[in-house]
């Protein structure tokens, strides 16, 4: 049962954390100040959620702190998903990216609210309101912006287009799915995503826009087994450049 | 500067001539002398007005400019308390431009105008975000000595005589100490640290030490003086008076982690006024009129942001919305 | 742009401003109202500016509830909240004088036992 948490773990807390950092790059430039403060607070929220998956793996499994899991693993170690690596390009992929990932997040938090391995639940209970404004922060702004100007519309549609194949790769199931299933821990990636592609579908369409066709086999995955786009190690590379100056400091 | 005002000879001049309806003037200047505050329905002189918009706007500016040198190490930031810290505070910063702007808004100039007097080069911001934060090691210096000359300023300001303003500066103080804090704690570990850690702090010090001494303005000597923005308390200090505690306050903090500044002649004399060697008002007047390092890049990406977003605040107006001044 | 900064060199910095922001072009402003604690006042704090109620509201959360405690936020159009001329602040001004409204007004104390004394009653 440890290892299928663990992994659950991980890739959560991966995906918080390269999300995180890439929302980030967004303050001091955003196309508003207002929608700066939003995306930044929404930015430090999954930077918090990473540090505290991180913290359940240390200590109910002996991994290491969250500081050396965060900053001093290797790429092939990491098993974010390959949407959340993508840089933020403008903002329509990147409010897209935020619109899709956290209605995904969001259910995924929902069924963890009772899962029967505690430290987990708990967290689920706690982040449950961050995530939920995350949602509404999202619906909000990508509603506005497909119904704007024909210029708003059109991008909404492209970056949907550009995100969808990403997208669907959160759902990439591992060996350990059974597992998780059958002792409660979570439900799976297939319940996960039936659920998250009706919620966005009945949106999307609200809005006047189209989903894409989904083409399984174009599904970018990998990621959950640490095989990832041109883009993580370039951004590792980045994040981690102060603390390799010297990592035996304390900062 | 930041939040203060350097008036030109010629302003200097104007503004001590320019008459307004005596009886209003009394009235305005009588509730000033009682430590009321002024509101933004008020009647109040067309210079003061004028001198209120610069000063505040300025301040604005200088906020959301000064999160760009900070946000160079957003990305690279070392540990998860370092970057949820230095993400927060670059948040803030924009926070701060907002309630800034905001201030200034209900004097009647709008943000839009203002942002563009700010691109265009009109409008100034605070001289000392015209340098490059060059290594990790100048976040914190900035974190704990910029932000504390910023909370000098600040401070004092805060006492001023226009209401929005100092609602808007009460809220960013409380803001600042947190920057304060996680600031001096960023120092104290570079400090106390590897050696790798502490050249790289001595060297931001080095580096900053200059910029720090121009941050108040020039000399009283080299100003020209407005009593009636004293009498109006829109300026409440001095450029020396504000250097100089500034100066009382954080130059122990430093040296008292065994770091020295790049000035021999540095030191508190028997009047507890600090003297220091002259920082070269030349280099000061260069750069805050664009010959710094980092001038046209500042610019440069406040523009490019404003560019960038434009056909998002396009999608999300309503044409049919109607400017108003907003109230307090 | 040769920037220190490494998300600077990720932008197309070559993309500048065609022309000046127009007015409005930051969209219009919203007077905000916050509740701390559950049976306190909701008290203005400041504006945001934002196209809609919810874009309003949502804006509003992160710069006035970033910090401390929020129960609720309320928004409203800054041209839909009306105030008094600032000239009128005269018809307040005789308002603290009004000592006939205030408790600490009323004062009988001395009465009572004045009564007491003079009638030998005991309490």
């Amino acid at each position: 049962m440890s290892n299928a948490t663990k992994e659950l773990l991980f890739k959560m807390a991966d995906d918080a954390l390269i999300i995180g950092h890439r929302n980030s790059e967004w303050t001091g430039i955003g196309p508003m100040l207002e929608e700066d403060l939003a995306f930044s607070s929404m930015a430090q929220d999954k930077v918090g959620h990473a540090q505290a998956l991180y913290n359940i793996l240390h200590e109910s499994f002996g991994e290491a702190e969250p500081d050396k899991l965060g900053f001093m693993r290797s790429e092939s170690d990491f098993k974010c998903c390959r949407f959340v690596e993508q840089p933020i390009g403008e903002y329509d992929f990147s409010i897209v990216r935020q619109f899709l990932f956290d209605h995904a997040e969001f259910i995924r938090y929902d069924l963890l609210t009772q899962s029967s391995f505690t430290p987990l639940a708990l967290l689920a209970k706690k982040v449950k309101g961050e995530i939920k404004y995350h949602v509404l922060h999202g619906d909000t702004f990508f509603k506005q912006l497909a119904q704007g100007t024909e210029e708003s519309k059109a991008r909404m549609q492209s970056a949907l287009r550009d995100a969808w194949h990403l997208a669907l790769g959160i759902f990439e199931k591992s060996e350990f799915e059974g597992e998780l299933i059958a002792q409660g821990i979570f439900v799976g990636e297939d319940e996960l995503r039936n659920r998250w592609l009706a919620k966005v579908t009945a949106i999307v369409e609200a809005a006047g826009l189209q989903v894409p066709d989904t083409n399984e086999s174009k599904i970018e995955l990998g990621g959950r087994r640490g095989y990832h786009s041109e883009y993580l190690k370039p951004l590792l590379d980045e994040m981690t450049e102060v603390v390799r100056l010297d990592v035996n400091a304390e900062w | 500067m930041y939040g203060s005002t350097n008036l030109t000879e010629e302003e200097a001049k104007r503004m001590n001539t320019i008459e307004e309806d005596p009886e209003k003037l009394e009235a305005f200047e009588a509730r000033i002398a009682r430590g009321e505050k002024i509101e933004p329905q008020d009647w109040m002189p067309a210079e003061y007005r004028k001198q209120l918009i610069r000063m505040i706007e300025q301040h604005a500016h200088s906020e959301i400019v000064g999160a760009l040198p900070e946000g160079t190490w957003i990305t690279r930031a070392p540990n998860f308390r370092r970057k949820l810290a230095l993400i927060a505070k670059v948040q803030d910063e924009v926070g701060h431009g907002q309630l800034l702007y905001s201030a200034a808004e209900t004097l009647g100039k709008t943000r839009e105008q203002m942002l563009n007097d700010l691109m265009s080069g009109k409008s100034k911001y605070s001289n000392i975000f015209n340098y490059p934060a060059v290594t990790w090691a100048d976040i914190a210096v900035i974190g704990f000595l910029v932000d504390g000359a910023a909370i000098v300023n600040q401070t004092i300001n805060s006492k001023g005589s226009y209401g929005p303003y100092c609602r808007a500066l009460e809220r960013i103080c409380y803001e600042e100490s947190f920057h304060l804090k996680q600031g001096h704690d960023n120092v104290v570990y570079l400090a106390t640290g590897s050696k790798i850690q502490r050249d790289m702090l001595q060297a931001a010090i080095n580096r900053w030490y200059r910029p720090l001494l121009h941050f108040f303005g020039p000399p009283d000597k080299m100003s020209a003086h407005s009593e009636k923005l004293m009498k109006w308390k829109v300026k409440l200090a001095s450029n020396d008076e504000m250097r100089n505690q500034f100066l009382d306050m954080y130059v122990p903090k430093i040296l008292e982690l065994g770091l020295t500044f790049p000035d021999p002649n540095l030191r508190k004399n028997n009047e507890g006024i600090w003297e220091f060697s002259d920082p070269d008002w030349d280099e000061f007047k260069r750069v805050i009129n664009g010959d710094g390092p980092c001038n046209k890049e500042r610019l440069a990406v406040r523009r490019y942001a404003e560019e960038a977003g434009r056909w998002v605040r396009q999608a999300l107006m309503n044409p049919k919305d109607k400017y108003q001044v907003p109230l307090a | 742009m040769n920037s220190l900064d490494p998300r600077v060199n990720r932008l197309d910095v070559s993309k500048t401003m065609e022309g000046e922001l127009l007015t409005n072009s930051h969209l219009i402003t919203w007077e905000v109202f916050h509740q701390d604690k559950r049976g306190k006042q909701v008290v203005h704090c400041g504006i945001v500016h934002a196209n809609t109620p919810e874009m309003a509201l949502i804006l509003a959360k992160e710069q006035y509830a970033r910090r401390g405690k929020t129960t609720n936020l309320w928004v409203a159009k800054t041209s839909d909240v009306y105030t008094f001329n600032s000239e009128d602040e005269d018809i307040f001004e005789t308002t603290p004088e009004k000592v006939f409204r205030d408790p600490g007004y009323y004062k009988v104390r001395d009465r009572i036992e004045k009564y007491q004394q003079q009638n030998k009653i005991n309490v």
